[in-house]
């Protein structure tokens, strides 16, 4: 069988067994983190009604009087097999409750660094390439700015110009993409902006570096002094040995976007992870805490993974081993 | 790119544009096929589960309110009138209550509601120490002589039951099959005004209205609820009109909302308190006239101001003027001078003085900044301590502080101002207070069939508490909502239940 021999497939496949290790890792930090932390589930749950016999009461129902250590071989066990558990506050199945919330999550990270790309890509490109030229200069503070508006000043702007004062699109909410693709659509605009105009200021500040050190190079002037024409040079010389640094921050904003952009989607209303995350951690839900981290680990392995194999694509002398 | 290939870019851009906002017409958002037509109204929070007799939080109660009856419920004056139970008579003795229960009425599975449902319930919340079980201490039997009938025996006279019963939706008459499924959690089935229907996590919980309800069908055809937290987005969908209601607002806009014809506001004083409370485990505020001089200390106008924008009302006590259990009281004014004289007096001269607030109540935290302020003339440095609402209950739970702020909600009888919190055996006594006199009026009120005899009592207790400072009260916030002119029908109440049970939407779409 050839095909398990190919180099990129014993890559994917090694790699995966590590991202198995780096996740029951991730789960042992994680079960022990939620434990240390002062708060308790079952007096949260109680607020104001408390009393010691409720609060008994509750805490053997939630199998929270256990010894910490048969809770946590007993959550390790069936994790493992894919069971995450039952959220404290409602008995749902964690893990449903996670692939309801996922698709919400996914669409924003896409959207915002598509649009994140489409922005940074020309814009970084062009302020390298003329370095110290006015639009240099504009693309520069604009992207300062950028980087220093707060997100959720940023929603509210959008909401306010877009949706109230315009009316052209809904101020929040969302619609799954393949109930209702038109709605998808019209929902995620303002909130992706949102998410990929911050993105993209961030990026467009590497992608002008990586292009300005690559320009720098000897075999872009022998390039250019062999006499190819300036948009040869650099298409094939300049920018596409620019795009591995690239590549790296794009992974590492696509990751952070799909990891919570809990302030955007509080603006937005958006069902996403972050929300989720943040009412489990303010409820001390355990087992909702422990299956997002968890579920959020393993997206940064996975997007890690792909951009590694992405590295080899754009740059044969790049060896995936 | 090329030329031409910017040109196409630009095409499409701006054809997308298009096609996006031409389908906008109205604005109006169309949850789909199951919710179109809903009244659609935005809470600041996701309930975190719709089992009325286990959860505590408000953005439950507001989807379970319209979904559960209790055996009788409050009016807007917050008197108790029938509801599941159509009459009911006490015995002389006052020990045992006979209910006859509203015939014809069934959940919306369709089963029949009878006594067996009753009592089902209140032995869930007794049997299983359910957080609500001390509104039922009193109660010693409860039976099923027939279906129509249901008999409450307790130890003692009392008179609170009705708002015991009926106060709040936590303790909702619900259904055995739902419960024993484990449904109710996430699929709760009730006797109420609307039914509920779906879920999605994070977004929206969505109820249709029962066209069966004992007290008429609703005249709307559901009830659409959605989560947005961001008080500014919340306004923008109202006035976008995405949504039809909601309660989430930012304080600081309602003064410039009550000019705005398009939409209907209220600010409703409610019952709901806000309150400082010192440890008395701790020296130096075991003596009361260190207590008097924190008392004395603090702005309570400014922190009214601050936390509000001036849409609560400042109070030296819990219930606030216009209930029918309200004391006067003003003994405190803010006076520095008196301070430091009550300072001298007690012979303390504390320097520091550690206040616990959390961010899951932002008026906590602002409330602390001006306290620190006020409190600096006496040498006392506040270091405020800001946390989040976990380990707030676990530092209350454990004496870790000087000095905490917090708010009680949804009160109706002066039980429930009093007992739990200046009660020596109070379950949320967390400042140690302990006054014998206090005691025994609160012991008494619990019992006291004679209504005037009664309030005096609890006016008697409720000065003792202020003057020996077990709490320093500070404000009734108001029950803050707004909603669409279209709208008729629907009253903000004082004890923050929200009922779209009689609300109407005109017809006619929006612009």
């Amino acid at each position: 069988m050839a095909v398990f021999t190919h180099p990129i497939v014993r890559f994917i496949a090694r790699r995966l067994l590590y991202s198995l290790v780096v996740l029951v890792g991730v789960l042992v930090v994680v079960f022990s983190l939620v434990h240390l932390v002062p708060g308790d589930p079952v007096r949260i749950a109680l607020g104001t009604r408390y009393t010691p016999e409720a609060y008994d009461a509750l805490r053997s129902a939630s199998g929270l009087d256990r010894p910490i250590v048969e809770q946590f071989f007993g959550y390790m066990g069936s994790a493992l097999t894919g069971n995450l558990g039952v959220s404290f506050r409602n008995g749902d199945p964690v893990a449903l409750t996670l692939l309801e919330r996922l698709p919400a999550t996914a669409s924003l990270g896409l959207v915002g660094i598509v649009i994140a790309l489409l922005i940074a890509l020309p814009a970084g490109i062009w302020s390298a390439l003329r370095q110290g030229r006015i639009s240099d200069v504009i693309v520069r503070i604009t992207s300062q700015f950028g980087v220093s508006i707060p997100d959720f000043w940023l929603g509210i702007l959008l909401i306010a110009l877009f949706a109230t004062t315009l009316g052209w699109l809904p101020t929040s909410g969302y619609r799954p993409l393949f109930d209702d693709p038109a709605g998808w659509l019209r929902h995620i605009v303002l909130p992706g902006l949102t998410v990929g105009l911050v993105a993209a200021a961030i990026m467009t500040r590497y992608v002008r570096s990586a292009v300005l050190e690559v320009a720098s190079m000897g075999y872009v002037r022998t390039a250019r002094s062999k006499g190819l024409t300036p948009r040869v040079v650099t298409f094939r010389h300049t920018v596409r040995n620019a795009l591995v640094p690239v590549l790296t921050i794009t992974g590492i904003q696509l990751a952070t976007i799909l990891g919570g952009v809990i302030v955007v989607e509080v603006v937005f209303a958006w069902p996403g992870l972050g929300r989720l995350v943040y009412n489990a951690v303010a409820a001390r839900d355990y087992p909702v805490i422990q299956g997002a981290v968890l579920l959020i680990a393993a997206l940064f392995l996975l997007i890690n993974l792909i951009v590694d194999v992405l590295y080899a694509v754009v740059d044969p002398r790049i060896r995936l081993a | 790119m090329t030329r031409p290939a910017v040109l196409a870019a630009v095409v499409i851009a701006a054809s997308l544009l298009v096609a996006l906002t031409a389908c906008s017409h109205g604005n109006r958002v169309d949850l789909g096929g199951d919710s179109s037509g809903n009244l659609v109204a935005a809470i600041a929070g996701e309930p975190d589960q719709l089992d009325p007799q286990k959860t505590s939080a408000y953005f439950s109660f507001e989807v379970l309110e319209n979904v559960f009856d209790t055996l009788v419920e409050p009016d807007e004056n917050l008197e108790m009138r029938p509801a599941l139970a159509e009459s009911w008579v006490v015995s002389p003795d006052q020990l045992e209550w006979t209910f006859r229960l509203r015939p014809g009425v069934t959940f919306h599975d369709g089963s029949p509601f009878t006594s067996d449902d009753v009592v089902y319930s209140y032995r869930r919340i007794i049997d299983q120490k359910l957080a609500n079980a001390d509104k039922l201490s009193a109660v010693t039997g409860v039976t099923a002589p027939e279906p129509s009938t249901v008999r409450i025996t307790l130890k003692q006279p009392t008179p609170n039951l009705l708002t015991n019963l009926g106060g709040f939706k936590g303790l909702a008459i619900v259904e055995r099959k739902n419960v024993e499924s484990g449904q109710i959690a996430t699929h709760p089935v009730g006797t109420g005004p609307f039914a509920f229907q779906s879920q999605t996590s994070g977004d929206s919980i969505t109820l249709k209205a029962n066209p069966g309800y004992w007290g008429g069908a609703p005249k709307v055809s559901g009830v659409t609820f959605r989560f947005i937290s961001e008080p500014s987005t919340a306004l923008s969908a109202l006035q976008a009109g995405e949504i039809d209601w909601t309660d989430s607002i930012p304080t600081q806009r309602v003064a410039q909302l009550k000019d705005d014809d398009s939409i209907t506001l209220a600010a409703t004083p409610s019952n709901d308190y806000w309150y400082l409370a010192l440890n008395e485990a701790r020296a130096p505020w075991n003596d009361v006239r260190v207590r008097q001089a924190i008392a004395y200390a603090i702005d309570r106008d400014a922190i009214v101001q601050a936390t509000s924008y001036g849409t609560a009302v400042a109070n030296q006590v819990a219930i606030p003027k216009g209930n029918p259990w309200y004391t006067p009281y003003g003994a405190y004014r803010h006076d520095v001078e008196r301070a430091k004289s009550l300072l001298r007096e007690a012979g303390a001269a504390p320097k520091a003085l550690d206040m616990l607030v959390t961010n899951e109540y932002p008026e906590t935290v602002t409330a602390a900044q001006i306290i620190a302020d006020n409190l600096a003339p006496l040498g006392i440095t506040v270091n405020i301590r800001t946390v989040d609402f976990a380990t707030w209950l676990d530092e209350q739970n454990n004496g870790h502080f000087d000095m905490l702020m917090m708010g009680w909600l949804g009160n109706i009888d002066p039980d429930d101002f009093y007992y739990a919190q200046h009660h020596t055996d109070g379950s949320s006594n967390a400042q140690k207070f302990s006054n014998p006199e206090v005691d025994r009026l609160l012991d008494a009120g619990r019992i006291e069939t004679n209504r005037n005899a009664r309030a005096g009592d609890y006016a008697k207790a409720a000065t003792i508490i202020a003057d020996q400072v077990s709490y320093i009260y500070l404000y009734n916030p108001s029950v803050i909502q707004a909603w669409t002119t279209r709208l008729s029908g629907y009253e903000a109440r004082r004890d923050g239940a929200v009922r779209f049970r009689t609300a109407s939407m005109a017809s006619g779409g929006v612009a």
